[in-house]
C-alpha cells in the first residue's frame, strides 16, 4: 500500500511542474489565442536562474532552509520579461497561427541558445539543498519533505489561480476578453494592458514551476523543449484553454506515467499518448473545453 | 596610387622570386598549398551538445598544437566547424564542408543515428570521416559493411561490457536480483542486453526483477525510483551519460535507493563533475571511457591537457576530448606515413585512408589507433568511486583500465555472439 501512495506521489510531483507550465500556456491561449511554445522555455529559465540565485545566496551566508523563499523570488523576478516578450508577440496576434507557432518556436531556440550562452552546455546543480527540511518515512520508501512543498505549492497555486479568476475583477475580464476580445474591448478594456498581465502571469508560473522542481534535479539545456511536449499533451487530454483542464490533464499524465513505470514500463511514454489518442478520438475539445461553433 | 605596368611587373617578379625561395626551402613541394582544412561536426544543442563541445576542445588544443609545431608537412591546419544536429541536416553540412569549403578531412559526430546517415556520405563523396562516437551496435552492424573513406569509434557497448566484467568480478556470489535502467534506444537497449550477457557467461545466476526505459533527455525520475525500491534489486545497472545520471543518483539517494543497493553507472564518468558527494555513493562501479582526469598513470601528454583544460573551462575534461584529439592526430600521423610511402608528396585521400587503417599514436589516453576494419582502439577507465578526494564529486578509489583489445568485439563478429565465445 505505501508502496503504491510512493509511487503515485512520484507521479503527482512531476504533475506538479507540468500543471505550472500547462497553466501558463492555457491562460495565454485563453486571452491570446496564442499557442506558446516557449512556455517550456520559461521553465527552464526559471530552473536555471533558481540555481543560480540559490548559489549565490548560500554563498552570501543565507541559512540553506531559506532557500525556498530565494527560488520562489528568482522565478517571480524574471516577470520582467514578461511585457518586452509580450511587446513582440503583439505582431503577430491577428496574423496565421502558422506565424504564432513560427515566432514562438523561434523564441524556444533563441533561449535555449541564451542559457547555454549563459550557463554553459554541461548540466547545471544547485548546492545540496534538496534534503534540507529532512525526510519522511512512508513504510519501506523514503520521501523528501520538499517533494510535498512542491505538491502543496502546486496545489495553492492551482486553487490561488481559481481564486484569482473567479472572483476578482482582474479574473472577470480576463474570463470576458477570453470568451469576447471584441465586445470587452468595446466596453472599455484596454486589452494590451490586460494582454501583458496575463502574458506576464503565465511567464511567472513557468519560471516559478522551473524554479521550484529544480532542487531535486540538475538543470539541462534541453529541458525547456522536453516539458513543452508533455504540456501539450496535458492540453489536449484537458482542453486547450482551460485551466480546470490544465490541473486534471496535468494529473492524468503524471500519474499514468508513474503507473505505467511500475506496471509495464515498456509503455512509459506510449501510455500517456494512447489517452491522448482516445481524448482527440471521442472528445477532440478535450476533457474541459467547451466545444467552439 | 595608380600602379603602372611596370611597376607591377616589378612586383610580381619579387613575388615570384620570393615563392622561389620559399620553394628551396627543405619542406618538401607538394600539389596543394594553404591550410590543411579538417571539418568538424560538433552537436552544440540539446543532449549532445556537452559531449559534442567536449569534442571539440580536444580538437582545438591538437590543432593548437600541431600549428605550434609547424603544421601537417608544414601546412597549417586550419578548422571548419559545423553544427551536428538531425541526421538529414548533418548529412547537408558534410556535403558543405567537401563541396564548398574543400575540407580535406572531416571529424566529429556523436550520435549513431547522425553517423549511420553520414557513413555512406562520405563514401559517396569520397571523403575522410574520422568519427568520435555514434557506435551502437546498429551504427556499426548495419551501415557499410567495408567501408573504405568512413573510420568509427569504438563499440559504444565496450564500456558497459567492462563494468559488467568489473560488476561480475566484485559481486560474484553477493547479487541475486538486478534491475536495469536505461534510455529507451540502441545504446541503453544494447548495454542493458550486453550486461545480462556477461552475467550470464560468468554464472551470476541473477534475476532481472525490472527493466526500466525512460527516454533520452528525462529530467525526473522519482517514479522510477519508487519502482526501484519496490523491485528491491541487489543491483541496479545504468548506462546515462548526461544530465540524466546526476539527477537520477540525486533521487535515488533522496529516497535511500543508493544506501541498500549497488550500483553500476557504465557511463557517467561523462558528467563526473556533477556527481557530487552529497547524493552520488561511494562503492559504485563507475565508468570515465577513454579519458579519466584524475589518473596517477596519465602521460605527460594526458596531465598537460587536463591541466589546459582546467585552466581555461574551469572544469576536469572527460572522454570525448580523447576522440577528438585522437582523430586529428591519427589524421596527421597517416598523412606523414602515406607521404612518405609516396617519395614526399601529398598524399592522395586513398593513401591517407591506407596509412589510417592500423595507424597507432599517443592520445590522450596512452596509445591508441585504427584496426584493418577502421574501427578505434582505446583504453578504458572505470573504478568504484570514492568521496575521498579534494574535489565536491566523486572520484575512482582504484584505476582499472581495459583496453578495447579486449573489451571490443572482433572485426566481423556480433556482439552477443562473441560474448558467448568467452572462455570464463
Amino acid at each position: 500500500m505505501t508502496q503504491a501512495l510512493n509511487l503515485v506521489l512520484g507521479g503527482v510531483f512531476h504533475a506538479a511542474a507540468l500543471f505550472l507550465v500547462a497553466a501558463g500556456l492555457q491562460l495565454v491561449f485563453g486571452v491570446q489565442k496564442i499557442l506558446n511554445l516557449a512556455c517550456g522555455s520559461f521553465y527552464a529559465l526559471g530552473a536555471y536562474t533558481g540555481i543560480a540565485a540559490v548559489n549565490a545566496a548560500l554563498a552570501a551566508g543565507v541559512p540553506a532552509p531559506l532557500f525556498l523563499p530565494v527560488l520562489v523570488a528568482s522565478g517571480l523576478a524574471l516577470g520582467v520579461l514578461g511585457p518586452p516578450l509580450e511587446r513582440l508577440l503583439r505582431t503577430i496576434y491577428d496574423r496565421d497561427e502558422a506565424f504564432q507557432l513560427l515566432l514562438t518556436f523561434a523564441l524556444v531556440l533563441m533561449l535555449e541558445d541564451v542559457i547555454r550562452f549563459v550557463w554553459g552546455a554541461a548540466p547545471y546543480q544547485m548546492a545540496g539543498v534538496y534534503l534540507t527540511y529532512g525526510q519522511v518515512r512512508l513504510g519501506t520508501a523514503t520521501v523528501p519533505v520538499y517533494n510535498f512543498i512542491v505538491i502543496a505549492a502546486g496545489l495553492a497555486i492551482a486553487a490561488g489561480m481559481g481564486l484569482l479568476l473567479t472572483r476578482s475583477r482582474f479574473g472577470g475580464i480576463v474570463r470576458a476578453a477570453a470568451e469576447n476580445r471584441g465586445m470587452a474591448q468595446a466596453l472599455g478594456v484596454d486589452m494590451g494592458r490586460i494582454s501583458t498581465r496575463v502574458f506576464t502571469l503565465g511567464l511567472v508560473l513557468g519560471t516559478v514551476g522551473g524554479a521550484l522542481v529544480i532542487p531535486a534535479g540538475a538543470a539541462v539545456n534541453e529541458m525547456g523543449i522536453e516539458l513543452i511536449v508533455e504540456a501539450f499533451a496535458v492540453v489536449v487530454i484537458g482542453g486547450l484553454g482551460s485551466m480546470r483542464g490544465a490541473f486534471v490533464g496535468a494529473l492524468v499524465v503524471g500519474v499514468l506515467k508513474a503507473v505505467a513505470i511500475a506496471v509495464y514500463p515498456e509503455a512509459e511514454m506510449l501510455a500517456v499518448y494512447l489517452i491522448v489518442i482516445a481524448v482527440l478520438l471521442f472528445r477532440p475539445t478535450g476533457l474541459f473545453a467547451r466545444a467552439t461553433a | 596610387m595608380r600602379i603602372t605596368r611596370r611597376q607591377f611587373l616589378k612586383v610580381s617578379g619579387a613575388a615570384a622570386a620570393a615563392g622561389a625561395t620559399v620553394r628551396l626551402s627543405p619542406i618538401p613541394a607538394f600539389a596543394q598549398s594553404g591550410p590543411v582544412k579538417i571539418g568538424v561536426l560538433a552537436a552544440k544543442a540539446g543532449v549532445t551538445a556537452p559531449v559534442g563541445e567536449s569534442g571539440l576542445r580536444g580538437t582545438q588544443w591538437a590543432v593548437e598544437r600541431i600549428n605550434a609545431g609547424g603544421g601537417i608537412l608544414g601546412r597549417k591546419v586550419e578548422l571548419v566547424v559545423e553544427e551536428e544536429s538531425n541526421p538529414k541536416d548533418t548529412v547537408e553540412r558534410f556535403r558543405k564542408l567537401v563541396l564548398q569549403q574543400k575540407v580535406d578531412v572531416v571529424t566529429g559526430v556523436v550520435s549513431t543515428g547522425v553517423g549511420l546517415a553520414i557513413g555512406p556520405a562520405a563514401e559517396e563523396e569520397k571523403r575522410l570521416l574520422l568519427m568520435w562516437d555514434g557506435t551502437t551496435q546498429k551504427g556499426v552492424e548495419e551501415t557499410i559493411p567495408k567501408p573504405r573513406y568512413a573510420f568509427r569509434s569504438v563499440d559504444n557497448e565496450a564500456e558497459a561490457v567492462m563494468a559488467s566484467i568489473l560488476a561480475a568480478r566484485r559481486f560474484k556470489g553477493r547479487i541475486k536480483t538486478v534491475a536495469g535502467i536505461n534510455n529507451d534506444y540502441s545504446y541503453g537497449r544494447d548495454n542493458w542486453a550486453a550486461f545480462l550477457a556477461i552475467m550470464k557467461k560468468y554464472g551470476m545466476n541473477v534475476t532481472p526483477v525490472v527493466e526500466l526505459w525512460p527516454k533520452l533527455g528525462e529530467t525526473n525520475f522519482t517514479s522510477h525510483v519508487a519502482t526501484l525500491q519496490q523491485a528491491k534489486p541487489d543491483l541496479v545497472f545504468c548506462s546515462f551519460w548526461s544530465g540524466d545520471a546526476p539527477i537520477l543518483l540525486k533521487q535515488a539517494h533522496a529516497a535511500g535507493l543508493t544506501a541498500s543497493t549497488k550500483l553500476v553507472m557504465t557511463t557517467a564518468g561523462g558528467v563526473h563533475e556533477q556527481l557530487k558527494k552529497a547524493f552520488s555513493p561511494e562503492g559504485m562501479i563507475l565508468g570515465y571511457n577513454s579519458l579519466y582526469f584524475d589518473d596517477p598513470k596519465a602521460s605527460p601528454l594526458s596531465k598537460e591537457f587536463t591541466r589546459w583544460h582546467q585552466e581555461k573551462f574551469r572544469e576536469w575534461p572527460n572522454y570525448e576530448s580523447d576522440h577528438g584529439y585522437f582523430t586529428v592526430v591519427a589524421y596527421k600521423a597517416a598523412v606523414e606515413k602515406a607521404a612518405k610511402a609516396a617519395g614526399g608528396t601529398w598524399p592522395t585521400v586513398e593513401q591517407v585512408a591506407g596509412a589510417l587503417a592500423g595507424i597507432e599514436v599517443e592520445s590522450l589516453s596512452g596509445r591508441r589507433g585504427y584496426r584493418a576494419d577502421h574501427i578505434m582502439e582505446a583504453t578504458y577507465f572505470q573504478g568504484i568511486s570514492t568521496h575521498r578526494n579534494k574535489h565536491d564529486f566523486v572520484t575512482l578509489e582504484s584505476v582499472e583500465t581495459m583496453s578495447t583489445k579486449q573489451i571490443q568485439k572482433p572485426s566481423g563478429m556480433g556482439l552477443y555472439d562473441w560474448i558467448s565465445s568467452w572462455t570464463v
